[in-house]
């Protein structure tokens, strides 16, 4: 049953995607040149097609979600457990990334690194403290090692603390 | 250039210490990544990735292979050990491994696991070597239309076998497909959904994508839930695999490394079904029917040997026809592609010293094997002792290190980050993550051939129907899709009790 409605609430988004494509998405953001005259050629079939089909597999979801015959024990309790927390450690992790990608050209690769390998496992209640710390100065020292000076990539370094 | 000729070329492009050592170095990657629960072979493939662009491709492109093949068999040592596949291909080796290692035998599992794996990885690599040559010689006369036919294929048996539902394939497909819009126009250069920023006129990255779609989710998946995958191993015991043994289960491995062969060179089906099917058949033929499931150590050789004579099979269609298999030769294929190599048909005439190189290096990649999974085995327990509060905190660096290296741009790793949240959004509902992968990455082939066939046609669709290949691409389409929604239907009939039973 909470299938059922899961498939079909995907359905019904799937539609309302493939709208948003066909209606605005496309006409605005897809660039096609006033002098193709065959809609075959044009750079805007590819994306209309695929919309188009992405609409009939919605409808496809949404017709298969009213004809699925529901589970003989009708029972939902045991489709998922939800992790206790998992919502609240989500959205730290969704932060945590943000932060991270936003501290990268201005602390740089290195540093982010450490902070952002030390936030995670302390979100996760790491049991081993002294290794995580350890390692969240090791691993990113040896990659900037590797892919600065052996692969030869300019790993962003900051505006704080420059390493060699 | 005569065969003989084309082996030599080959071995004096891998006859050095670099190719070897990445070789074994691959393999002990693999066999790590595939042992730690939690990671898998495609992470670790596609983690290794970044570390390739330093090397010269044969070097680069054997590492991976060399992870590829360890991470499959890698994942058989925690589902021995403690009843949780390191790889969904090796989900079939828990139904005996597991029983074998409650007895105390599970020395004797993995011995036979890794036996089995290296009899079926060779005779996989003896199938690749015959297959793929004879394969891209005939694919060199296809054009536009018959590569369009096959590509929409292969698309649509990855969308109907990846997942539990036709319709999520397909959708998680037609993702990946629109995805691969983003950037220029193919023709006429005119901009699709870049929203005017020049980070994506050239597309997305294929590796922020690819890292983002299977790295992230798992440390999402973690966070979500850290007590997930948490399993005491069993001992190793002191009994161990006699080659009796192993001449009682031989039948068994060589037919289901023949089964792991013919699935495998079928685009989209993977090791998960083949090991599986073997598994099923063996079980079928056994005089010891009765003890599958309990700790039957045929069990164990039939399903490991379904899973790895997948792992050369999957490269004969990426290397004769360009198209992967499966996620891990998508990944391989990125590989290829950023060191200015193109896979499929022609590579057999233009770049014939690195296809036998790569043929040669997997012949000795079952050698490597071998050896170093004996010692993986006995080494396991270290691995299995890595705490995952540090381990994926160190996987989401190396992902960021790894991401940005690819461009020198901090734009990819945000498109990283993004994927991920999309990927952990479809493992949550039960979209599966390879359609739309193989799809954003065989997404634009698919439009080119398409548009070019129109253009040889002035738009008539008729020419997707031109000759006896088209026809036999359109058939076994219509005969996938009706297959596929048929056994849907079934399954949607069956009562959910009896199919959780």
């Amino acid at each position: 049953m909470r299938d059922n409605r899961a498939q079909a609430i995907m359905g019904i988004a799937t539609i309302a995607a493939s709208l948003f494509l066909i209606f605005i998405a496309i006409p605005r953001w897809v660039a096609s040149p006033s002098n193709v005259s065959n809609i075959i050629l044009s750079p805007l079939f590819w994306p209309y097609a695929l919309a188009l089909v992405t609409m009939l597999i919605g409808l496809g979801m949404v017709a298969m979600s009213r004809r699925a015959m529901p589970s003989a024990t009708g029972d939902d309790e045991d489709d998922e457990v939800i992790a206790t927390g998992g919502y609240k450690r989500l959205s730290i992790m969704g932060v945590i990334m943000i932060l991270y990608v936003l501290a990268l050209p201005w602390l740089g690769m290195v540093w982010a690194s450490m902070l952002a390998f030390v936030s995670v496992s302390f979100l996760v209640r790491t049991t081993h403290p002294k290794a995580t710390v350890i390692s969240a100065i090791i691993i990113p020292l040896v990659l900037y090692a590797f892919f600065a000076h052996v692969a030869g990539v300019g790993i962003p370094q900051g505006e704080l603390v420059r390493l060699p | 250039m005569s065969f003989i000729d084309n082996i030599q070329a080959g071995l004096s492009l891998i006859s050095n210490v670099e190719s070897f050592a990445a070789l074994a170095g691959g393999i002990v990657i693999g066999v790590i990544g595939g042992a730690i629960p939690g990671m898998s072979a495609t992470m670790a493939v596609a983690l290794t990735l970044p570390f390739t662009f330093a090397m010269s491709p044969i070097t680069g492109i054997l590492l991976l292979l060399g992870v590829y093949k360890g991470g499959i068999f890698g994942g058989s040592i925690p589902a021995i050990l403690i009843k949780t596949p390191g790889t969904p291909a090796s989900s079939a080796t828990v139904l005996d491994g597991y029983p074998m290692a409650e007895k105390g035998q599970a020395g004797k599992a993995l011995g036979m696991a890794l036996w089995a794996s290296c009899t079926a990885d060779l005779i996989s690599n003896l199938a690749l070597i015959f297959f793929a040559g004879w394969l891209a010689s005939f694919a060199l006369s296809f054009g536009p239309p018959e590569f369009f036919t096959l590509i929409l294929f292969s698309l649509t048996i990855i969308a109907g076998v990846s997942g539990n539902s036709l319709l999520r394939g397909a959708l998680s497909a037609l993702l990946g497909l629109l995805l691969a819009t983003i950037g220029l126009d193919l023709v006429y250069g005119t901009n699709r959904f870049t929203f005017e920023n020049p980070n994506m006129m050239g597309g997305l990255n294929f590796i922020a994508v690819l890292i983002g779609l299977f790295a992230i989710p798992e440390i999402l998946s973690m966070v979500w839930n850290p007590k997930e995958n948490e399993g005491k191993a069993r001992k190793l015991g002191g009994d161990w695999v006699t080659f009796s043994e192993y001449m009682r289960c031989f039948k068994s491995i060589v037919r289901g490394s023949f089964i792991g062969v013919f699935l495998g060179s079928i685009p989209g089906i993977g090791a998960a079904p083949s090991a599986f099917l073997s598994y099923s058949e063996a079980r079928r033929r056994s005089p010891n029917k009765d003890n599958f499931g309990k700790g039957e150590i045929e069990g164990v050789a039939a399903s490991e040997a379904g899973n790895n004579g997948v792992a050369g099979a999957t490269l004969i269609p990426l290397l004769a026809l360009g198209v992967p298999g499966d996620v891990i030769t998508a990944i391989i294929i990125g590989a290829f592609m950023i060191h200015g190599l193109q896979p499929g048909p022609m590579m057999f005439v233009l770049n014939v010293d690195i296809i036998y190189g790569l043929f040669m290096g997997l012949i000795v990649s079952s050698v490597f094997l071998f050896l170093f999974g004996s010692v993986a085995i006995r080494g396991f327990k270290f691995v299995a002792d890595v705490p995952r509060g540090v381990l994926f905190p160190a996987v989401l660096v190396l992902c960021v290190y790894g991401v940005f290296a690819v461009n020198n741009n901090i734009f990819d790793v945000g498109v990283m980050f993004a994927m991920g949240i999309v990927g952990f959004i479809m493992m949550r509902n039960d979209i599966p993550a390879a359609p739309f992968l193989i799809a954003f990455i065989i997404g634009p082939l698919l439009e080119d051939n398409f548009r070019q066939a129109m253009l040889m046609s002035g738009s008539s669709p008729t020419i997707l129907f031109r000759g006896p290949i088209t026809w036999f691409f359109w058939a076994l389409t219509i005969i996938t899709v009706v297959a596929i929604i048929r056994a849907g239907m079934r399954a949607a009939k069956k009562p959910v009790a009896s199919v959780n039973d």
